[in-house]
């Protein structure tokens, strides 16, 4: 008996020791060391986290900046340069952040509360998402050294998720920096907290950063954006190319050892190609006509829903998507499958029904007469022009009139902006980690939604902080948006990016990459 | 060069599109668009923005890039050895291919020399330039891994390296280059070679190396000279293509990616300094011909 005893420990310790190793071996594999080389399609604006919300710009600040939160892997809010989580009044109107001690910025300089205060303000000031904050808030003061409160006008759900947000994020900068460049002019000297600091910066040729040394990583396990961040690499290299076939050459041949935003075409290529992970980065965009609320024939809402029934979007995805099943995914949920929090499973929603008579039925509903609708796109990036054309050949199946306006990227984003000169305008929609933050819901983005319905759902939603509650009036939102048609929601589109087999932790279910926690295995 | 600086300034501004707007990202509603606007001096009426155009030019002063964040003349200073360098190599292969071909094929009019090396320049006139370039990308470095893909080295920090990257664009920009070149040498041995003075020498019995070489040639030169000071001068203005598919960090690629983000300072830089640079090549090609043709005397 004692034998057998012993035989089942022995067998339970050999399991639990297998497995163990089994799921550490990266742990035990992690090299210091080396240079990354990342190709990306350009130069950003700026490295100004606060003053764009361009891509690009977001995925390089984000190694050189912190924010006093980050976003876990289900895009929930987790300390960062917060000790914790922020201590609320029971008001519900005062927010008080303990700061983590001895963290140092790169210039060697220590990270304080006057640091913070200074940093939020500037964001507050100039940020989309701070903006939209700072509506609510009423002051931002230092406590003490290491203790910073934010008072709110109003009680609101928006406080931590906007802190944490990656895009045009609340970044901690050095207080002499924010009080250097004013929140209106780009900052041109990059201090943060982050695991990279900047080393040089060579327009067209590349950017360099490298290992900062004094970082002090959490101690939570890394999770999404935020947790435990180490740099292994020594350097990480910037170097814009242009040219998305460039990019796939160089990757091919190992002289990028990561490349990001790839023609959806070189998928097959690239799986086959020795030596190289092609890897579908998930979530992209999804794609969207925007329509023009404002004025023109689109302020018809017959006429908005006759264009979501007329179109059929299951081909044009993938048409769109070069034919690959695994790079664009059917879905009405207005956010992604990805942000599962806020990802909705209503039925019934009118979408993807390709009803031609419907169509029709709405187009005489709405008295439209054939006049011809301004369909404004761009062969800058081909998925737009592509999607552009193939629903111009479907709705005008079902009866529309389209004048497909093919313009250059700096145009459209100029047009846009006047009503008068579109009536439908393509683009993407990213993921938005809070349901306020849908910009294509409100009335101060390009395309105006203002439906009283909609302000009010999502007044609601800022106000109220229950998240089931939230979730039922963000559900109420989806109905009411497949109603009103403020645009129209199209399916799913994936990314493409590929790295050399030889670069490791690369985590790989994030939307934009993160190359702290890689190494090179060569 | 008003005429020049004038024009180009009235073209960028009054196609539509709007620096700001790319600068901001994709989610930047209308007041932030306005503020920075503001900020740049681009609410102003367009004839304010000329003047204080002009004002600064008066200064050498180029503006300052609205993406690029420093001044022009620094943006256009470290472009210009890449694109230099580009065009120093991609001229010698030009020449190296274009001269000789045309010589020969001109001497030998009608002779399968003359077919095929015109078929061959008529497919460096015809093949678009990013066919050639991402073909000789895909045969040479990543079939054969002989060349990097793309890149730019300094020849100034490693020779070597430099050499490795401008290999591929030097050849495939200098072959298209080449077709011209070669087209003007051999219509113009063509010509020569019917004059009186080529039958002279001919029934004085020379040689016919001696004939096409010293005679020919030297007389042949003057058009083809005007035909690879045009070349350079393309070439200086940027090639843009091959910068884009090599990825070098030239003047022609600056000039595209400024025009797609409406950076309106840089665009009037680089051609405001390409509108210069053909004035200095006219000039030097004046020069050159007269070292080449005595006859050819400037009052």
């Amino acid at each position: 008996m004692s034998h057998r005893k012993t035989a089942w420990a022995i067998l339970t310790l050999t399991v639990l020791a297998l497995c163990l190793t089994a799921s550490v071996p990266d742990a035990a594999a992690q090299k210091k060391g080396g240079v990354l080389k990342v190709g990306n399609l350009g130069e950003p604006p700026t490295l100004d986290a606060h003053w764009t919300t361009a891509t690009i710009t977001e995925v390089l600040a984000q190694h050189i900046y912190e924010g006093l939160y980050s976003l876990d892997a289900r895009s929930q809010p987790i300390p960062m340069l917060a000790e914790g989580m922020p201590a609320v009044s029971k008001d519900g109107l005062t927010y008080t952040f303990k700061l983590r001690q001895g963290i140092k910025f790169h210039n060697g300089k220590e990270m304080t509360s006057a640091d913070v205060v200074a940093s939020l303000n500037r964001w507050g000031a100039q940020s989309t998402y701070g903006k939209t904050l700072y509506a609510r808030v009423a002051e931002v003061r230092a406590v003490d050294k290491y203790t910073v409160e934010m008072k709110l006008k109003e009680k609101t759900a928006i406080v931590l998720i906007s802190l944490a947000i990656p895009n045009n994020a609340a970044a901690i900068y050095p207080k002499e920096i924010v009080d250097k460049f004013k929140p209106a002019e780009k900052a041109t000297e990059w201090v943060g907290t982050g695991p990279f600091k900047l080393v040089e910066w060579k327009p067209d040729r590349h950017i360099k950063m490298a290992r900062f040394d004094d970082y002090q990583p959490r101690k939570e396990a890394a999770s999404g954006y935020g947790g435990r961040k180490i740099a292994y690499v020594n350097e990480l290299l910037w170097i814009p190319v242009p040219d998305a076939a460039t990019r796939v050459a160089q990757i091919e041949t190992g002289e990028l050892d990561f490349a990001d935003d790839l023609d959806l075409n070189a998928y097959e290529r690239l799986k086959n190609s020795p030596g190289v992970q092609a890897i579908v980065a998930k979530p992209y965009y999804w794609l969207v006509a925007v329509f023009n609320k404002k004025e023109g024939l689109m302020t018809n809402q017959k006429l908005r829903q006759a264009w979501q029934a007329a179109l059929d979007m299951e081909p044009i995805m993938k048409n769109v998507a070069g034919g690959h099943r695994e790079l664009y995914r059917m879905d009405s949920s207005l956010a992604f499958a990805e942000n599962a929090p806020w990802h909705t499973k209503l039925q019934g929603l009118p979408w993807n029904e390709h009803d031609r008579d419907k169509a029709k039925r709405l187009l005489r509903e709405a008295g439209y007469k054939g006049e011809p609708i301004r369909f404004m796109t761009t062969q800058e990036y081909k998925w737009m022009y592509d999607f552009a054309l193939l629903s111009k050949q479907q709705l005008e199946d079902a009866g529309f009139t389209i004048d497909l306006q093919v313009v250059d990227w700096a145009t459209l984003v100029k047009r846009r902006n006047n009503s008068k000169e579109y009536d439908v305008f393509t683009t993407g929609m990213g993921n938005f980690y809070d349901p306020t933050h849908h910009i294509y819901l409100g009335p101060n983005w390009p395309g105006w939604t203002d439906d009283e319905e909609l302000n009010r759902l999502l007044a609601e939603l800022a106000r109220e902080g229950d998240y089931k509650k939230r979730f039922m009036l963000w559900e109420q939102v989806t109905r009411t948006f497949y109603d009103r048609v403020p645009v129209a929601r199209y399916g799913d589109l994936f990314g493409l990016r590929a790295m050399r087999g030889y670069v490791k932790g690369f985590d790989a279910t994030l939307m934009r990459p993160r190359f702290h926690n890689v190494w090179l295995d060569k | 060069m008003l005429v020049v600086v004038t024009v180009v300034f009235l073209l960028i501004h009054l196609i539509p599109g709007d620096p700001v707007a790319v600068i901001l990202g994709p989610e930047a509603n209308a007041q932030q668009i306005e503020d920075a606007r503001r900020e740049l001096g681009l609410d102003r009426p367009l004839h304010e923005q000329l003047l204080r155009f002009y004002a600064r030019l008066l200064r050498g002063d180029l503006g300052r890039s609205y993406f690029l964040d420093r001044p022009v003349t620094q943006a256009l200073w470290e472009r210009a050895e890449p694109t230099l360098v580009l065009m120093a190599a991609a001229l010698f292969v030009a020449v190296l291919i274009g001269v000789p071909s045309g010589i020969v094929a001109g001497a030998y009019q009608g002779s399968w020399w003359d077919r095929g090396l015109m078929t061959l320049a008529l497919l460096g006139v015809c093949v678009p330039g990013f066919w050639l370039s991402l073909n000789f990308i895909y045969l040479f470095s990543v079939r054969l891994g002989w060349l990097p893909v793309a890149g730019y080295a300094s020849v100034f920090q490693d020779p070597v390296a430099a050499a490795r990257y401008m290999l591929l664009p030097a050849v495939s920009l200098g072959f298209n280059q080449s077709a011209l070149i070669a087209r003007i040498a051999r219509s113009c041995m063509i010509e020569v070679l019917r004059q009186d003075y080529i039958r002279t020498a001919r029934a004085k019995g020379l040689a016919e190396r001696s004939v096409i070489f010293l005679h020919a040639f030297r007389n042949a030169l003057v058009p083809v000279v005007t035909v690879i000071g045009i070349t350079t001068a393309i070439l200086i203005g940027g090639a843009v293509v091959t910068e884009i598919v090599f990825n070098i960090p030239g003047l022609g690629r600056l000039i595209i990616s400024a025009i797609l983000r409406r950076d309106y300072p840089v665009v009037q830089g680089v051609v405001l300094l390409t509108a210069a640079a053909y004035m200095l090549i006219n000039l030097m090609v004046d020069v050159v011909y007269a070292h080449i043709d005595p006859r050819i005397r400037y009052a």
